[in-house]
């Protein structure tokens, strides 16, 4: 047991009092780091070794020496008497999708990677203000295009703490790793499908999406600038919380960030769930996806341990006191990823024009006669498959001729999953649910590798998590048990637009009355 | 031979004076400052940076929109132009599509045959601008100053049927932009911009045929030349039995020419969308009404009060109503002199304007306040001074601020009337120059207005000119 086995708010409060120092704590999760990350991404990465494929090379960058000037001016204030902030000394990564001012900001590609940003982003710089200790930069899918982190143009990409041989997940699997193995206490992900809750589920640990527009995107390098959410990942319910409260909240960088009160999520976490209605839907017990050969819809049950995590939940929940909901139609689930692949990609092409060779960043280092040569080789060199084949799609269905068929159409499905959840969460309709209970993901996490290079079946991953991106609402993630395999299976809750509190109060319910239970106790492999 | 029909429509860019750029807090005022020293992450479209939309730009726009007669809606949206080139750090645009601010519209241009010419306006949204590239030594320059400038299109219909219109129509837009202070409007500076679409038809046609685009015409002078250029040159293509091919064409003002920059066979897909990081923009009614009530009259309904309210003649109310602060101006000298407006007319357009000319001010950074011409055109009508007096006291006002009647007072520059006092210059005038004499009662009278010059510089200026020419007369008859 080290200083980095405690949770985000017990660690505060003791350097609040003065009972442990954040250097302390600093160097308590510098020395897991090293213990169990290895060496860190890299664009000249050359041959993974077997020491390699054994650690979980989260980080892309380590700011040390910065991160210990954040904890001597914490411990200074505690020493004088000062105020500090609720996140007071509390190891913080961060994903490297958002900038942080004199860090470099590369979002894990090449076209970016010698890019040092001139500013921070508000949720950083929050979170810092929080007292927050940021140990810097984690690892994730390039420009976070992927839900198994190995996209990344730095390599070795992150590995799964509970085992190596397996993804963590993503795109923030460089956060969940970091977080599931103890080197940081917190990370700041972001969530465009599913990209904090998916990696949370592999992990082991809690990723929460808020409500679109609940945290400021300023400094978030956009993916698809309508479905990025910036939020929490956390070890626990509690601590998830914690965090969010620290960086929500209206910004006048971000006009799109909502200007709604942030609640105290601390105040109501023990509430419980007496009388709170809670679903359950067959639509989330499946997935559909197009067959490989014949581009038919396929329907398939989702593997028995999985259901089983998620109807364990239920029954817990029942048992405290919650109403559970069943058979709640949720009829356009199964429109959510092919919905998705069409806006994201629309946006993310646009997005991407700005990583020209102009300005800052990757410029090709061989000849060019012209301006669009100049264009073409970087872009070309500069970006890896994923952005490509973004850049490709999105360009297509937003074209003149193509994008009533695609975009508009798309833009109608997603009006219609919206629908769906107003319907479940309407207060005066048929189901009056305050949350929906639902599998994060529909396996474990799978092997390094196997599901890699298959664009469409990799995107699947994220069918259970995508439609809150969608309607906007938010969602958690958190640990619902061990499956056979000895990974970790995630369970979500879904709630209205701003109800975190609802999912914290579910979450932590749920936690705290399984907290004895055997599947508990087990560790993730990097810590045994 | 077949006659002509010219079809013209203008599509113009309009920098708002805001003082910081649409989506950003920098400067939005660049002119004769450094490249790159008005740029943040914000305009040079860094990565992970927002846009946060300037009120002021939205509330000058609408102003416009009212002033056009455009419906102001009261949800547009913002939506991206994509594109790639240096000088748009984004590599897109944030614009409005379909639902922008404006729909609709007109201008009405008064003709010099007396009719009106109603161009309809067919585009008005909102936009930011890119920045600047030059070409110099073989390296490509980047300026990101004028990124995120604030910027109305506006584009009108094929409603223009010559040079001469197109040109009155940059006239009359410019003189509102001003007059309703959205826009310094100074074409050399690049607040107003241009791009003319022109085509040409058999006179009695009603098709619309090919057009040309012709870009980068930055004087009023300059649109009229082109247009004409480009027409004759559409005339020859058909003539000599071509057809005119959709082509961007460049003017070159200082050749006076017109080259083909490319063909424009397939519009460019720009791939809108709705920008994402911005909300839709909704207006309130309330919103809208405050800002069609707060359109002060336009020049043209001006114009027309003048003639009516003051019966001035067109030409002098044109001149009186060609910007806001002359027009103002005006009406103040004529309230504070009550008398006759077309002698307030006549003072401005001879002095005033030409005064504001010398000092290259408008008429309300003039020190000579229309209170204090109102007063000298009283004491002219008073006999106090005469009109020659008159001119270099509203000189005197502007340069030392103190009032008409007391500078008359302090300078003594009331008329000499007094009689003795005039007999006395008279006679020594006359004691002076025998010859001339002698000369005029030998039967050379042309000389009396010599003699009158005399008086006039003997009393420095200030003889009533009228008892000057009596007691002059009788002098030089030897009745004095």
């Amino acid at each position: 047991m080290t200083l980095m086995d405690q949770s985000a708010f017990i660690t505060a409060q003791k350097v609040k009092a003065g009972e442990r120092s954040a250097v302390e704590v600093l160097e308590s999760a510098l020395e897991r780091i090293a213990v169990v990350d290895g060496r860190p991404g890299s664009l000249d990465y050359g041959e993974l070794t077997d020491e390699d494929k054994a650690k979980v090379h989260a980080f892309i960058t380590l700011t040390a020496d910065r991160a210990r000037q954040q904890a001597e001016a914490v411990d200074a204030k505690v020493r004088a008497g000062e105020a500090v902030g609720p996140l007071a000394g509390v190891p913080l990564s961060v994903k490297d999708i958002f900038t942080v001012k004199g860090m470099p900001s590369t979002a894990a590609s090449r076209i970016l990677a010698t890019f040092t940003a001139p500013y921070t982003a508000t949720a950083v710089q929050r979170l810092e203000a929080a007292g927050a200790i940021n140990l810097g930069k984690v690892n994730l899918d390039e420009f976070t295009y992927g839900s198994s982190s190995e996209s990344s143009a730095f390599q070795p990409s992150p590995r799964n703490p509970w085992d190596t041989s397996r993804v963590p997940g993503g795109s923030s699997g460089g956060s969940t790793a970091s977080v599931a193995a103890g080197e940081a206490l917190l990370s700041l992900g972001t969530d465009t499908a599913g990209s904090i809750r998916q990696p949370a589920a592999f992990c082991g640990v809690v990723g929460v999406k808020p409500t679109y527009g609940r945290v400021s995107r300023y400094g978030l390098i956009a993916f698809g600038s309508s479905l990025d959410c910036p939020g929490p990942v956390a070890a626990n319910v509690r601590d998830a919380a914690l965090m969010l409260g620290a960086m929500a909240g209206a910004d006048p960088h971000d006009s799109t960030a909502a200007k709604v009160p942030v609640p105290d999520y601390l105040a109501s976490l023990e509430q419980g769930v007496q009388g709170m209605r809670i679903g359950l839907s067959p639509d989330y017990m499946k997935i559909t996806f197009p067959d490989a050969e014949t581009g038919e819809l396929v329907e398939q049950d989702l593997p028995e341990e999985i259901k089983a995590a998620t109807l364990h939940a239920a029954e817990v929940l029942a048992r405290l006191g919650a109403e559970i909901v069943e058979d709640v139609p949720m009829p356009h689930t199964a429109y959510g990823i092919p919905a998705y692949f069409v806006i994201s990609r629309v946006e993310a092409a646009s997005n991407l024009h700005r990583y020209d060779g102009v300005k800052y960043g990757y410029r090709t280092q061989s000849d060019y006669h012209d301006l669009n040569e100049m264009y073409r080789k970087t872009r070309a060199e500069g970006f890896g498959l994923q952005p490509k084949l973004r850049i490709l799609m999105g360009m297509y269905v937003s074209a003149a001729q193509y994008a009533e068929q695609y975009y508009a159409r798309a833009l109608r499905v997603r009006s219609l999953l919206r629908s769906d959840f107003d319907a479940a969460f309407d207060p005066a309709g048929a189901y009056k649910l305050d949350a929906l209970l639902t599998p994060t993901t529909p396996t474990t996490a799978f092997k390094m590798a196997d599901v890699y290079g298959d664009s469409v079946l990799m995107q699947y991953a994220d069918q259970l998590t995508v439609p809150a991106n969608h309607a906007g609402i938010p969602g958690l993630s958190l640990p619902g048990g061990i499956a056979s395999d000895g990974l970790p299976i995630g369970v979500q809750f879904l709630a209205p637009d701003f109800a975190e509190e609802t999912l914290f109060r579910a979450g932590q319910a749920f936690e705290t009355a399984t907290a004895a239970e055997a599947w508990r106790k087990i560790k993730p492999e990097v810590l045994r | 031979m077949t006659e002509y029909e010219v079809i013209i429509g203008l599509e113009t860019h309009i920098q708002l004076n805001t003082t910081t750029k649409i989506f950003c807090a920098c400067k939005a005022d660049s002119w004769e400052d450094e490249p790159n020293t008005n740029i943040c992450p914000v305009c040079t479209g860094l990565p992970g940076v927002l846009p946060v939309l300037n009120e002021a730009a939205v509330e000058k726009g609408a102003l416009l929109a009212a002033a056009m007669h455009s419906e102001i809606r009261l949800t547009s949206f913002f939506d991206r132009k994509n594109y790639f080139y240096p000088d748009l750090p984004k590599g897109y645009q944030i614009s409005q599509f379909d639902l922008a601010l404006g729909k609709g519209g007109y201008l009405d241009l008064p003709m010099p045959d007396g009719s009106v010419r109603r161009v309809n306006i067919e585009k008005m949204h909102l936009e930011e601008d890119a920045g600047k590239t030059k070409y110099e030594h073989g390296v490509r320059y980047v300026d990101f100053n004028r990124c995120g400038v604030p910027l109305v299109e506006m584009v009108t219909g094929p409603d223009l049927r010559s040079a001469d219109e197109a040109a009155q129509y940059l006239i009359r837009l410019r003189q509102l932009l001003r007059w309703i202070g959205i826009s310094e409007a100074n074409m050399e500076k690049g607040h107003l911009r241009c791009d003319a679409n022109v085509s040409i038809r058999t006179v009695g046609s009603t098709v619309l045929n090919t057009k040309t685009e012709i870009k980068n015409v930055n004087s009023i002078e300059a649109v009229r030349a082109a247009i004409l250029k480009e027409v004759e040159r559409q005339i020859e293509v058909v003539e000599s039995g071509g057809r005119v091919e959709a082509w961007t064409l460049d003017w070159d003002d200082a050749k006076g020419k017109l080259t083909k920059m490319r063909s424009k066979e397939t519009e460019a897909d720009y791939r809108y969308f709705r920008e994402p990081d911005l909300l839709p923009l909704e207006l309130t009614e309330a919103w809208r009404e405050g800002v069609i009530a707060s359109l002060p009259e336009l020049p043209l309904a001006r114009r027309a009060r003048f003639r009516r309210e003051f019966d001035l003649p067109e030409y002098d109310a044109d001149i009186l109503t060609s910007d806001r602060p002359i027009s103002d101006y005006y009406e103040a000298a004529v309230s504070a002199y009550g008398g006759d407006p077309k002698v307030v007319s006549n003072w401005i357009m001879n002095e005033v304007l030409r005064m504001q000319n010398d000092l290259g001010v408008s008429a309300d950074e003039l020190v000579l306040k229309p209170q204090d011409l109102a007063e000298a055109i009283r004491l002219v009508e008073a006999g106090m001074i005469n009109n020659a007096t008159a001119k270099s006291l509203l000189v005197k006002v502007q340069e030392s601020g103190k009032s008409p009647v007391r500078i008359v007072e302090e300078e003594g520059l009331a008329q000499v009337s007094d009689d003795s006092a005039l007999q006395a210059a008279i006679d020594k005038i006359l004691a002076a120059n025998p010859d001339e004499v002698a000369s005029y009662r030998g039967g050379k009278e042309g000389l009396f207005g010599w003699f009158m010059g005399q008086v006039m510089r003997e009393t420095r200026g200030k003889a009533d000119p009228k008892a000057s020419r009596e007691l002059l007369q009788k002098a030089l008859r030897g009745e004095g």
